[in-house]
């Protein structure tokens, strides 16, 4: 794994500080939003935090969470589903980092200051590889101080509403070959009412949400190797889509 | 294999993936496979692993990161093959 410059690091040092004597200005009130104006419910909540707090307790190893993709909150309301709001002003280190599109919110300074401070690293989807490398680099070099991070294994929102075997984002499976340790933490979340992928879920619905923390195994190397894990995970997604409708 | 026949490969491999076809008439070392043929960023590793198969080698992450052009990628082949 390559060192981030000294720059880089101080920057990302910066950044979660400051987000984290702003997390009670942030976290809260992001979930007073889902809770109370959107009136979004998880089922089971209780079970699913004390699974996941259960999970990550006295864990040394980076996780790469690693959720399906329906829409733009998925990331906000996967973490709060998991961890709880309150459970993060005490382990900040647990609510993870996102690569948001950083077209979605660099035209506006509000925006902007807003995605840093809730712990987001924009990436240009589709833009050189270089820049998407960059990128890589700091999830590599965050997960490998311990913190969390959530990608998305498929390379976009499912246009079908279904997980897609054959959209795999490549990044998932390079920052797990590179990490020594890093383990994915698959998780399946669909709203009751989410038919196919939208913008954001709709008022009032109900997420069912599953995870599970998988061991990546491949007789590959390099890329292939990097593609095989993505794939893994993306197929493990399936599965679990799959066991969501057979027991609606 | 000579770089004319590696540059002929590449072309070959890239073509199944490319949405701009006028740009693939006038295709050169300077060709940005993504800027200039359209070629889906998430493709583009599809496209590495058929450099792999075809020429019998194997692309890390990081080498990858330097295939901007269809120069690039002919240069890297040909860096694996020596």
């Amino acid at each position: 794994m390559t060192r981030l410059p000294l720059r880089t690091r101080a920057a990302h040092a910066f950044q979660r500080e400051v987000g984290r004597l702003a997390a009670l200005f942030w976290v809260l009130p992001i979930a007073f939003i889902m809770y109370v104006f959107m009136r979004y419910r998880i089922k089971d909540v209780a079970q699913v935090r004390t699974r996941y707090r259960a999970l990550v307790k006295g864990r040394d190893q980076p996780l790469l969470i690693c959720p399906n993709h329906l829409t733009m909150m998925d990331s906000a309301v996967v973490a709060w589903a998991l961890g709880g709001s309150w459970w993060y002003l005490f382990n900040y280190s647990r609510m993870p980092w996102n690569l948001p599109e950083y077209n979605n919110f660099a035209t506006q300074w509000p925006t902007r200051v807003g995605a840093w401070l809730t712990k987001c690293i924009p990436v240009v989807r589709g833009g050189r590889r270089q820049d998407v490398s960059r990128v890589i680099k700091r999830v590599q070099h965050l997960l490998s101080r311990g913190e969390t991070a959530l990608i998305f294994p498929e390379a976009g929102r499912s246009r079908s509403g279904r997980v897609e075997a054959d959209a795999v984002a490549h990044a998932v499976g390079r920052i797990l070959t590179s990490v020594p340790g890093c383990q994915p933490l698959c998780v399946y979340m669909r709203g009751n009412q989410q038919d196919t992928w939208s913008t954001v879920p709709a008022r009032g619905d109900s997420f069912y949400i599953e995870f599970e923390l998988m061991e990546l195994q491949s007789e590959h190397s390099g890329m292939r190797r990097s593609r095989d894990f993505s794939q893994q995970i993306v197929d493990r997604l399936v599965g679990m889509e799959e066991e969501y409708f057979a027991r609606r | 294999m000579t770089r004319d026949e590696i540059f002929a490969k590449v072309i070959e491999i890239v073509k199944p993936f490319v949405k701009n076809e006028d740009a693939l008439e006038a295709v050169n070392d300077d060709t940005n496979i993504l800027e200039d043929l359209k070629v889906n960023s998430a493709r583009l590793v599809d496209i590495i692993l058929n450099f792999e198969d075809e020429f019998d080698i194997e692309v890390e992450d990081a080498d990858a990161d330097a295939v901007n052009t269809v120069g690039d990628a002919v240069a890297l082949i040909q860096e694996k093959l020596s």
